[in-house]
C-alpha cells in the first residue's frame, strides 16, 4: 500500500473501534495507569457540591469522590458539565464516574450503571413563609417549580421510578396543576421568595438544599412529611463491570467503616447514610 | 449626525413642544404613583403624611417630578453637544446604578469574588472569543469567496453552510457538536467544542456579510477596471476591496461583539467562563444577584472597548474616504 492509503486505512480502523462500547475493564485501566479519576459533577448543588471561599470544589459529594479516589491510590480531576449532559449517558470516556447525588432511576438506569448508593435524602416541598398553603397535601393543582430532568420534576409528572434495592416505598399524593421547570433549585428558590403564588406556589426539592436555603435567609417554610426518600448513588458509564465492581466495592466498605456517616455528619447535621 | 445641510429649530425650543413633553412625563409619573416614594417625602411639608395625601399628592408628586425632568432637558439643551452627550451618559449611568444599588447588595462577597471572576472567567470568556473570531474571519473570507464564484460545487457547499448555520439556534450547535461528535468517535473537550460552535455559527453570519459588502460594488467599477486590462487579481485589491472593507466594518464589529456574549452559552457544557462563574460562585452563599450583576457589568465594560475601537476603526476609513 502507498503510504496515505495506509494512513487512510489506519484512521478508518481508529474511528471504527472507539465506536465499539467500552471493552470490560478498559475504563479501570485506563484510571490505574494515567493514575487520575475525572470525576463529573455539578457546581450549583450546595451543600453537595460546590465553589467554596477558596473557588474550588468543595461539599459532600466532593468528600465522597476524593475517598473514592485516595482508596484507589489515584489523584482526582473535577469536570462540570450540564446536569442533564451527565444523566444522558454515552460520556465516551470524558469523564469516568459521576459522584453527583444521582438517583438511579429506571430509566437512567437503560443508559447508566449505579454501583453504590451511599445515601439517602428525602424530598420535601416548601412554600412562601407568608403562604396559607400549611400541607403539602394543599399543594394539588398548584403551581409547583422543580429542577428540570431531575427526580423531583418526575415525582410531580408521577413518572418516578427507583431502581435500587432498599428504596422505601411512596405514594404521589400531590399532584401538581402546573409544574414550572426550571434549570435548578437555586431558580426555584428565587421565584418562591417573589411571595405565595407570585411565579410559583411552591417548590420541590431535597430537603437538606431546602434547609441550607433556609438557614441562609430564604423565606422559605417546609410543608408536610417528605414526598418520598431518594438513595443516591455513584454513576457511571455503561460496559465496564470491573469499573462497577470496584466502586461498589469501595463504598460498601465507606458504609461498613463509618466514613460516609461522619462525612453526612458533618455536612448535614444528621447521617444520611443509613437510609430510614 | 447625518450629512445633511439644512438644519431645523431646535425642538425643545418650542413652547408646544415643551408643554406636550411636561403632559406626557406628568401622565407617566402619576401611572406609576411615586408619592410613596422618596419624592413623596421631600413634598411632606405640602401634601402632608404621603401615604394619606391620596390624588392631590400622587399629581403633585407627578407634577414636580415632570417639571424637573423638563426642566433638566431644557437646561441640557443649553450646552454645547459634546458636553450635552456626557451629561446624559452621566444620568442614564446613574439611574441604572440606582437600580443595582436598591437590590441592597452584598459588596463585600463581590469584593472576594471578582477577582476570581477575572483571572478565571474573564480569561477563559476572552480567549474563547478571541480563537474563535480568527477562525471565523477565515471561514468568513472563504465562504464569501465561494459564494461569489462560479463553481457549482464550491457555491453549494458554501451556501449549504451559511444555511445550516444560520438556521439552528446557537446553544443547539453548542450540544450537537458536543455530544454528537463523539458518537463518531471524535470525543472532544468542553473548551474545544465551544471554540467550533461559535466559530461555525458566526463565520455562516460573516460569510454573508462579506459577500454582500464585495457584491455592493457597482458592476461599471468591474467593467471600468476590467477594460483598463487589469486582471481579476489586481481589480479586486486595487479597485472592489477598498471600497468593501468600509461597508464591512460595521457589521463586522456587531459581530464581534454578539460572540463576545455569545460565548456565554458555553458555560452550559462546563466550561468556567465568565457567565459560569456568575452562576455558580454566589451558590453557596445564595448570592445569585451580586454575581449576575458583577458578571453584567464586566462584559459592558468589554463590549465598551470594543465599541470605542471600531469607532476608531470606522473614523479612519471615512478620513480616507473624504474629499
Amino acid at each position: 500500500m502507498k503510504p496515505y492509503t495506509k494512513l487512510i486505512a489506519a484512521a478508518i480502523i481508529a474511528s471504527a473501534s472507539s465506536l465499539t462500547p467500552a471493552l470490560a475493564g478498559e475504563v479501570l485501566d485506563q484510571i490505574m495507569s494515567e493514575g487520575m479519576l475525572t470525576v463529573a459533577t455539578d457546581a450549583n448543588w450546595a451543600p453537595q457540591s460546590f465553589l467554596n471561599d477558596d473557588n474550588e470544589m468543595d461539599g459532600f459529594d466532593v468528600d465522597v469522590a476524593k475517598e473514592i479516589a485516595s482508596r484507589m491510590s489515584v489523584d482526582i480531576e473535577f469536570v462540570t458539565p450540564d446536569w442533564s449532559i451527565i444523566t444522558a449517558g454515552n460520556w465516551a470516556g470524558r469523564w469516568d464516574i459521576s459522584v453527583g447525588s444521582m438517583t438511579p432511576t429506571t430509566a437512567r438506569a437503560e443508559v447508566l450503571s449505579f454501583p453504590g448508593v451511599y445515601y439517602f435524602t428525602p424530598t420535601s416541598f416548601a412554600v412562601h413563609e407568608e403562604s396559607p398553603i400549611q400541607d403539602k397535601l394543599e399543594l394539588n393543582g398548584a403551581r409547583i417549580c422543580a429542577t428540570t430532568a431531575s427526580t423531583y420534576e418526575l415525582y410531580l409528572q408521577q413518572d418516578l421510578e427507583i431502581d435500587a434495592v432498599g428504596t422505601p416505598p411512596f405514594e404521589y399524593d400531590v399532584v401538581p396543576g402546573e409544574i414550572s421547570s426550571m434549570k435548578d433549585t437555586s431558580t426555584c428558590l428565587n421565584d418562591v421568595r417573589l411571595g405565595a403564588g407570585v411565579r410559583v406556589d411552591g417548590v420541590i426539592g431535597s430537603l437538606p438544599a431546602l434547609l441550607a436555603a433556609k438557614d441562609a435567609g430564604f423565606p422559605i417554610r417546609i410543608v408536610g412529611t417528605p414526598a418520598f426518600y431518594e438513595p443516591l448513588s455513584v454513576a457511571i458509564d455503561k460496559g465496564d463491570a470491573e469499573l462497577d465492581a470496584k466502586i461498589a466495592e469501595i463504598v460498601a466498605a465507606m458504609h461498613a467503616d463509618g466514613t460516609l456517616t461522619e462525612m453526612s455528619i458533618k455536612w448535614y447535621g444528621i447521617d444520611y447514610s443509613a437510609g430510614m | 449626525m447625518y450629512a445633511d445641510t439644512v438644519i431645523g429649530d431646535k425642538l425643545i425650543r418650542k413652547p408646544r413642544f415643551l408643554l406636550g413633553l411636561l403632559a406626557v412625563a406628568f401622565i407617566a409619573f402619576f401611572t406609576f404613583n411615586m408619592a410613596d416614594t422618596i419624592i413623596g417625602e421631600f413634598l411632606r411639608p405640602v401634601i402632608g403624611e404621603p401615604k394619606e395625601s391620596g390624588l392631590f399628592g400622587r399629581s403633585a408628586a407627578a407634577l414636580v417630578l415632570a417639571i424637573l425632568f423638563v426642566g433638566n432637558l431644557f437646561v441640557i439643551s443649553l450646552f454645547p453637544i459634546k458636553v450635552q452627550i456626557g451629561i446624559v451618559w452621566l444620568q442614564l449611568l446613574l439611574l441604572f446604578m440606582a437600580f443595582f444599588y436598591s437590590f441592597d447588595l452584598k459588596f463585600s462577597f463581590i469584593q472576594s469574588k471578582i477577582g476570581f471572576m477575572i483571572t478565571q472567567g474573564l480569561f477563559t470568556t476572552l480567549y474563547i472569543s478571541a480563537v474563535s473570531i480568527m477562525i471565523a474571519s477565515v471561514i468568513a473570507i472563504v465562504g464569501a469567496v465561494a459564494k461569489l464564484s462560479n463553481n457549482g460545487v464550491a457555491f453549494a457547499i458554501a451556501s449549504f453552510y451559511t444555511s445550516l448555520f444560520r438556521g439552528l439556534p446557537l446553544l443547539m450547535q453548542v450540544f450537537l457538536i458536543y455530544m454528537g461528535l463523539p458518537q463518531i468517535g471524535y470525543v472532544i473537550d468542553a473548551v474545544p467544542a465551544g471554540i467550533i460552535a461559535l466559530s461555525l455559527c458566526y463565520g455562516a453570519y460573516m460569510t454573508e456579510i462579506f459577500r454582500a459588502g464585495i457584491q455592493s460594488i457597482p458592476r461599471g467599477q468591474w467593467e471600468a477596471s476590467r477594460s483598463q486590462g487589469f486582471k481579476f487579481g489586481l481589480t479586486m485589491r486595487r479597485i472592489i476591496l477598498p471600497q468593501a472593507v468600509p461597508l464591512i466594518i460595521p457589521p463586522t464589529g456587531n459581530q464581534f461583539i454578539a460572540m463576545l456574549k455569545d460565548s456565554s452559552l458555553v458555560s452550559v457544557i462546563g466550561v468556567w467562563e465568565l457567565m459560569f462563574l456568575a452562576r455558580t460562585l454566589g451558590q453557596k452563599e445564595f448570592r445569585h444577584m451580586e454575581m449576575l450583576i458583577t458578571a453584567a457589568l464586566i462584559y459592558w465594560c468589554l463590549t465598551m472597548v470594543l465599541e470605542v475601537i471600531q469607532s476608531r476603526i470606522e473614523k479612519h476609513y471615512r478620513q480616507k474616504g473624504a474629499r
